[in-house]
């Protein structure tokens, strides 16, 4: 699994960059599922893969969840974006990797000098991503998916740090009930919207 | 016959049980409510009366209760000590359930009201303590569902709300692990500096302190005042009891003079910015957010000035917070039901038809605003004389901020009681229902007997400062 982490941290830049730019739904849950392959890899360094992957499988359901709600309820494509919204926000993840370039090594040499500098830098990715897109949007399902993915390098920090049943579990809890939240948000906007009014 | 049960199956699973088939069946409005009304008072009740020996005979029965739930390897402790606490929480959830049933509350409020209680006691007797953070965040996702119920759209406020509080878990789990093995380091060490730090942004962001508030006014203005109330009250009061085991357990936080200045600073921050935001709202539920604000900076400067007695009176506040953020939630609620809008220039006259309920507004504002006689008054009076003792620039600049309050419910009822635009001559009239000005009233009552009297009522509650074995 060693020899996986640095493909799993790229994997997370791609997927985190991917979330934070666009805004489509089907785009986004995509790169989250795919974020939760690499959130495996960077927790089975520090736990067994039989304890690893519950983060897997709870991140998958919660993705799914979210996606199949959006399949069923958002009928129409959001609306196409302007070029230069798509090209700041791609600015300001790529100076949000900088950041974490720069903060890894003093982070890792000061607070936790027994984790994997590919833990770190995958964790803290995964939270400044999300921070900056909870910075640049009030949409219910983009906030759902910045949370979850605020959660997930919280995890694969916390994973390094230490082991406990009763933590996972409660962590599973909440990223289910996060998500849940999610569908009744996605829900809830689409029995609000407004009757189109008919013509003629 | 003998039976032995646990504390934490009868104040954690058995409400969250009964909360569960509730939440099924909300549409039968009398079910629900009968049956989470019942278990809340009864569960205070128990609480309140249960003996030292956790023994209860009723006939030939006796039930012997465990203090302590074993789960997957963790322990859920609820002792004698900490049941006044429980019974208070409970007592609370109660008041807020039973006068829940004007039609614009959310039907799920009652149910998931007991979730979150029961949640939130669970946090208080977790052990390790600081999987407690998890458990708020479980009450905090819950709460989202009456926050903003399913006929209402999703506002920013709650996103924000959802949003900051998720942020806090991971920085007092974080601080946990960081505390290990703290207590044999230097206080000079830098690790020591960076766990109060994380810790610091873990209570602040749960709080709602400084600079992370903004969501505070926002869920108020946009969410049902009777929903808001009650969570800006159980949920904070949870944080600060969970917020104090830290201290009660740390020595190195408890002889770290630093924090102590820390604590009063933000406190009477807190109290200045929620006075003044306050004091220019023009909107009744927004000024509701604002003035909870100030009641969190009153949190911090009693802790802050625990060596004085700030933990007693920050006990011996809760319970007249509770009732004036109860009272307030409830007059707002009823005043909304009859106004489209709740800005207090388009209000104006609504005193003179509707006088009582106008009087309970003005008096749960003034309560918690600490007017001499009502339930408020004998704490902030004592915080305000130890503050200016300590600093008096510190005191006065709390008291000022304070003022703030006063000069809303003034310009409120001003408003309120000048005739409307439209209709100078407007007489006055009572045109309330007994079941409506009949609570109105009875906690008027009680909010001058708790200001009058309050070490006779509430003196019971801050027993509970001896399971804070070292704050004593």
């Amino acid at each position: 699994m060693t020899a996986l982490a640095s493909p799993a941290f790229i994997i997370i830049v791609v997927t985190s960059m991917i979330i934070l730019v666009f805004r489509d739904w089907r785009i986004n849950a995509g790169a989250l599922a795919l974020q939760y392959i690499a959130v495996f890899i960077l927790v089975s360094l520090s736990w067994p893969i039989g304890v690893a992957v519950t983060k897997l499988i709870v991140g998958w359901m919660a993705t799914a969840s979210i996606a199949l709600t959006c399949m069923r309820q958002l009928t129409s494509d959001p609306p196409p974006e302007p070029t230069a919204s798509l090209f700041f926000r791609g600015l300001a993840g790529l100076l949000i990797i900088l950041v974490i370039f720069v903060l890894t090594p003093s982070l890792q040499a000061t607070m936790f000098p027994r984790v994997n500098v590919y833990i770190i830098q995958g964790g803290i990715m995964l939270i400044g991503m999300a921070l900056m897109q909870l910075g640049t949007n009030a949409e219910p399902t983009l906030t759902i998916f910045s949370l979850l993915s605020f959660l997930a390098g919280f995890e694969v920090i916390h994973a390094a740090l230490e082991l406990s049943t009763l933590l996972t579990g409660l962590l599973v809890l909440i990223n289910l009930t996060l998500a849940l939240i999610g569908v009744y948000f996605i829900v809830k906007s689409n029995e609000n919207k407004p009757e189109p009014k008919e013509e003629g | 016959m003998n039976f032995t049960l646990s504390t934490p199956i009868l104040f954690v699973l058995f409400p969250v049980f009964i909360a569960l088939i509730s939440g099924v069946f909300y549409r039968r409005r009398m079910l629900n409510y009968l049956l989470t009304s019942l278990t809340t008072v009864t569960l205070a009740v128990f609480a309140a009366l249960m003996p030292e020996s956790l023994t209860i005979s009723i006939g030939p029965v006796t039930i012997l209760f465990n203090e302590s739930l074993g789960f997957l390897g963790r322990q859920i402790n609820l002792t004698y000590e900490i049941l006044p606490f429980i019974a208070f929480c409970y007592a609370v959830t109660g008041l807020w359930t039973i006068f829940s049933t004007i039609p614009i509350v959310p039907e799920l409020f009652r149910s998931v009201s007991l979730v979150i209680t029961a949640l939130l006691t669970a946090a208080v007797g977790v052990e390790p303590f600081l999987y407690a953070a998890l458990l708020i965040e479980l009450a905090v996702l819950a709460s989202i569902t009456i926050l903003s119920p399913v006929e209402e759209k999703t506002t920013s406020g709650i996103l924000r709300y959802l949003s900051l509080q998720t942020m806090a878990m991971p920085f007092i789990l974080l601080a946990g692990w960081l505390l290990t093995g703290i207590e044999t380091l230097p206080p000079d060490s830098p690790l020591v500096t960076q766990s109060m730090v994380v810790l610091a942004l873990g209570i602040g962001l749960l709080l709602g302190v400084f600079p992370f508030h903004s969501w505070v006014p926002m869920v108020s203005q946009q969410a049902n005042a009777m929903v808001t109330s009650f969570i800006f009250f159980i949920i904070n009061i949870s944080i600060l009891v969970f917020g104090l085991n830290f201290i009660d357990r740390y020595t190195f936080l408890r002889d770290f003079q630093s924090i102590d200045v820390f604590l009063r600073f933000f406190g009477t921050f807190m109290i200045m910015i929620g006075g003044t935001w306050t004091a220019f709202q023009e909107n009744l539920k927004r000024s509701l957010g604002f003035s909870v604000l100030s009641e969190i900076g009153f949190s911090l400067l009693c802790i802050g000035l625990s060596d004085q007695g700030g933990l007693y009176w920050l006990f011996l506040l809760f319970p007249a917070r509770a009732i004036g953020l109860w009272l307030w939630g409830y007059t707002l609620t009823l005043i909304e039901q009859h106004s489209d809008s709740m800005n207090i220039h388009d209000l104006q006259g609504f005193a003179r038809r509707y006088p009582i309920l106008t009087s309970g507004l003005i008096v749960a504002q003034l309560s918690l605003a600490g007017l001499p006689l009502l339930a408020s008054f004998p704490s902030k009076f004592n915080i305000f004389t130890a503050a200016i003792e300590i600093n008096p620039r510190m005191g006065i600049w709390s008291f000022l901020g304070n003022l703030g309050l006063f000069l809303f419910t003034f310009r409120t009822l001003s408003a309120l009681v000048t005739p409307n635009d439209e209709n100078t001559s407007q007489k006055w009239s009572i045109n309330e229902k007994r079941k409506v000005y009949l609570p109105i009233l009875i906690f008027i009552f009680i909010i001058i007997l708790l200001g009058l009297f309050p070490n006779t009522f509430l003196a019971n509650l801050t027993k509970t400062l001896t399971s804070f074995n070292q704050l004593q």
